[in-house]
């Protein structure tokens, strides 16, 4: 019996205290960089004998649990509002831009649709963003910029407002709806099942990922390092492969 | 006498942290929002959308239920075949999977490129991003918590029952209406409430299978999601209305089961 | 006429049984438990299929193995009362006396329930459920739910074993008016032979699947055909050699120690039943009197007193028991430890070859 709660204790005691563990950074990042973070952070960790817990979901949920007090040492999110506002609230350091993406139209590969317009026909099942999180935002953002009589027909065909793109992708790779609106990189990420229709200069969004150091983090060095990878690191690499353009 | 005195003294420790692990996210619903922001919230369409859509959708899917699962329970519960066994584990296997499992689950049988998406879609049945969807997905699981139940509770009547009803000339239909129900009506509610609270609460698979679509498959719990981070108050709101509702199943089957103390179900 | 034949093998008994009971008369099979008696009335009532079987029931066949015959338990006329009677807990007395009536308006089913319910003096309880009546009340409603559709045969198990002793009795006198009264052939199983005695016309010993003995009480307390039965029915049963004596009785010597005489004729390893009420006791060492032949000297061990009747239990070289009235306790003055000896006379002595 004794010998039972001597194992207890050790193992108590090596959990809490472990000064020769590996440190750890927690990294809240938007879902649509899932592929090429989940690359490059085990690379990055080796490197800087650090370990790197990942946390994908959409951008505005992520930044709800920053405000929360959640313990985050890095938040990546796929604009710049939402950095900013955190910013705005001394809860983020001064965010940088480190990335941008394209927005596209994404159907099944055999699909006969090939441009907005064609969302405008009755019976086009149609999965967007919902409007908090940024993808939604940007897909609002674009469809105001067409004719109200055909941005009025679109938004008739929504279906379901996803709370991140992962849902938007599982939709049309699934085969439940016709069409929905991702960052190229997801659809590049779906393998040959998407085919990404690219969207007029005149109707695309700025897309631009932002990203800093949370105020409150434990590993602020090694924050601010991996932030910097972001933009100019093997981090920036894989985002590159994964389809993400340069920061502006 | 002092080794009691720690034991006891232990026991006291472990509840009273039960009891406040438990007790204060609930409270802190209540407690972070005054009551007029709470009700406020409540007003605006979105939120009373959710709240009719959950009800109906639920009220649906307990319906199904009871009507396909209560024959399904007592022929379990009443007699004997080759691969009951099997049976048995078949149909209590949605209560071990993961929500998400079961979104997957659903999407590879019932979902558009499913095993039966064609036939279904064949049929002029619209299972995704539609009400009917969320229903399916509800009903799947939580039957295996009303089927459970209900085995037990009938397994538990008293077979003389049944005997006596046959020398007095019912069928097995009409002791099973007249007799066995009844008697068994306290087990039966139990599982009701059981399904009711794992219907009412269902968000991995009705998101994965259904979408999320105010009015037409965003629920509750969905909708919950969908506010919390940019309306916090609303998402309490919302919480707030699910807690009154759960604790008021949990009362009524209380209610019901008294009756089981008597030895009888109330009529 | 109710006739049953049943063969059947149920786990390590072999059910083997055959018996015929008239209109009007009420048959009690009285066995221990494990004999078999609830698996032949389950066979008439058609809850159990034996694997060979006949049940004839007036002038409709209910089961015939042979011919494939077996008419479902729910379209057999039977009335049966269940050892615990099976009252349902959801419905009240009457609803329960009621649930047998098809095809009435609820008035009349009403009428009808009430009007068995008063026969049976529970008028005033005819809206409690079951979980408020007393043990007697429960058992006198399922015997009027048994009766309710006048079935064509009835078939009791256990009725009055529920009971406590003091509502037994009472409860014991009124089934056997009911009984009485009734026209359908009864079969009424029991492992109380005193019961199946008061309460049948005739009475079958059931042990072990077959039925060892079947006919009126008196005659199997007093011919009984085995030891079992003797001891069944409640004798004293001794064992020893019998031999003929020249005087034409039958001389047995006992298993350690005494002699006893008896007009049975028999030879050899021989049962020796008595019973109880016809031993008599002697202080001892008083000279002996009166006409009984037979004398056993033993010790008080025991006194036990049922009703307005005395069990002395009494150790000799072989146990016996003796009842007596509690006048002649006192007077004899009997006390454990006492020494008497206990006498009755050859007459009354049965010898069964073993």
């Amino acid at each position: 019996m004794k010998r039972v709660w001597l194992v207890v204790l050790l193992s108590i005691c090596a959990g809490a205290c472990g000064s020769d563990d590996p440190e750890r950074l927690v990294v809240s990042a938007a879902s649509s960089m899932t592929e090429a973070l989940e690359k490059c952070a085990p690379r990055f960790g080796d490197a800087d004998d650090a370990e790197v817990r990942l946390s994908f979901a959409g951008s505005d949920e992520l930044a709800a649990q920053i405000r929360q007090g959640a313990k985050v040492d890095v938040y990546a999110a796929a604009n710049t509002r939402l950095p900013d506002e955190l910013h705005a609230d001394d809860l983020l350091t001064q965010p940088v831009e480190f990335a941008t993406n394209e927005f596209v139209l994404a159907v099944p590969k055999d699909s006969d649709i090939d441009s907005i317009e064609d969302l405008t026909r009755e019976r086009t099942p149609l999965v967007v963003g919902s409007e908090s999180v940024p993808i939604g935002a940007y897909t609002r953002e674009t469809l105001a910029r067409l004719p109200s009589d055909q941005e009025k027909a679109i938004l008739a065909n929504v279906r379901s407002n996803e709370p991140d793109v992962k849902g938007i992708v599982g939709k049309l790779t699934q085969g439940a709806a016709d069409a929905g609106f991702v960052y190229m990189t997801d659809a590049t990420a779906a393998g040959g099942a998407l085919k990404a229709i690219e969207l007029p200069a005149k109707l695309q969004p700025q897309v631009t990922y932002g990203a800093g150091v949370v105020s409150k983090a434990d590993q602020p060095k090694l924050a601010q390092r991996f932030v910097e990878g972001l933009t100019d690191g093997d981090c920036a690499g894989a985002l590159e492969d994964a389809g993400f353009g340069p920061a502006p | 006498m002092t080794r009691r005195a720690w034991f006891s003294a232990l026991l006291v420790v472990c509840l009273a942290a039960a009891l406040t692990f438990l007790t204060l996210p609930v409270v802190a619903i209540f407690v972070d929002s005054t009551p007029g922001d709470l009700i406020a919230s409540l007003g605006e369409p979105g939120a009373l959308d959710a709240l009719w859509l959950s009800l109906k959708a639920t009220a649906a899917s307990i319906a199904i239920i009871l009507v396909v699962g209560t024959p399904a329970a007592y022929l379990l519960a009443t007699r004997s075949f080759p691969g009951r066994a099997i049976v048995v584990t078949l149909i209590e296997l949605p209560l071990v999977l993961p929500p998400a499992v079961a979104g997957i689950a659903l999407l590879a049988s019932v979902g558009p490129s499913g095993v039966l998406g064609g036939a279904i879609d064949a049929a002029g049945i619209e299972l995704s991003f539609a009400t009917a969807g969320v229903v399916v997905a509800l009903t799947f699981v939580a039957s295996p918590f009303y089927v459970r139940q209900a085995v037990a509770a009938f397994a538990a009547v008293d077979r003389s029952l049944l005997d006596a009803s046959r020398t007095l000339g019912a069928s097995e239909a009409h002791a099973f209406l007249r007799i066995m129900i009844p008697v068994a009506l306290p087990g039966l509610a139990a599982g009701t409430a059981l399904a009711l609270g794992r219907a009412l609460g269902e968000f991995g698979a009705t998101l994965m299978f259904a979408g999320s679509f105010q009015g037409i498959t965003q629920t509750v719990p969905l909708a919950i999601y969908d506010r919390f981070s940019t309306d916090f108050d609303s998402a309490l709101a919302l919480s707030a209305v699910l807690v009154a509702v759960s604790a008021a199943i949990l009362l009524s089957v209380k209610l019901v089961r008294g009756g089981e103390a008597l030895g009888i179900a109330p009529r | 006429m109710l006739r049953v034949e049943a063969r059947h093998q149920l786990g390590e008994l072999l059910l083997d049984v055959e018996l015929a009971v008239k209109r009007g008369e009420c048959l009690a099979l009285a066995g221990p438990s494990g004999a078999g008696k609830t698996s032949l009335l389950r066979v008439a009532a058609g809850l159990l299929r034996p694997e060979q079987g006949r049940v004839d029931a007036n002038w409709e066949t209910w089961l015939d193995t042979e011919r494939g015959i077996d008419v479902p338990a729910e379209q057999r006329r039977c009335g049966y009362v269940f050892q615990h009677y099976a009252l349902f807990p959801h419905l009240s007395a009457w609803q329960n006396v009621a649930y047998p009536l098809r095809g009435l308006t609820r008035q009349e089913r009403l009428a009808r329930a009430t009007e068995l319910l008063e026969r049976f003096g529970l008028a005033e309880r005819a809206d409690a459920r079951p979980h408020t009546l007393s043990g007697g009340e429960r058992q006198r409603v399922a015997v009027a739910r048994a009766l309710a559709r006048g079935p064509e045969v009835l078939l009791l198990d256990e009725p009055l074993s529920a009971l406590d002793a003091r509502t037994r009795a009472v409860a014991a006198r009124e089934l056997g008016g009911v009984l009485r009264e009734s026209e359908a052939p009864t079969v009424l199983v029991t492992h109380d032979f005193a019961e199946a005695a008061q309460l049948g016309d005739r009475v079958g010993i059931i042990d072990n699947g077959r039925v060892v003995q079947l006919g009126t009480p008196s005659e199997l307390a007093a011919t009984p055909r085995s030891a079992f039965v003797a001891d069944f029915t409640g004798a004293v049963v001794l064992t020893g050699v019998a031999r003929t004596a020249p005087s034409g009785a039958t001389r047995v010597e006992l298993d350690g120690g005494g002699t006893v005489t008896s007009t049975d004729a028999a030879e050899g390893l021989v049962a020796v039943s008595v019973y109880p009420w016809e031993i008599a006791i002697e202080p001892a060492g008083e000279a002996p009197h009166g006409s009984a032949e037979n004398r056993l000297s033993a010790e008080v061990v025991s006194i036990t007193t049922v009703g307005n009747r005395v069990r002395l239990g009494l150790a000799g070289p072989q146990p016996l028991v003796a009842e007596v009235t509690v006048a002649s306790v006192e007077r004899l003055g009997l006390n454990p430890g006492a020494q008497v000896v206990a006498t009755w006379q050859a007459a009354a002595t049965r010898l069964v070859s073993v």
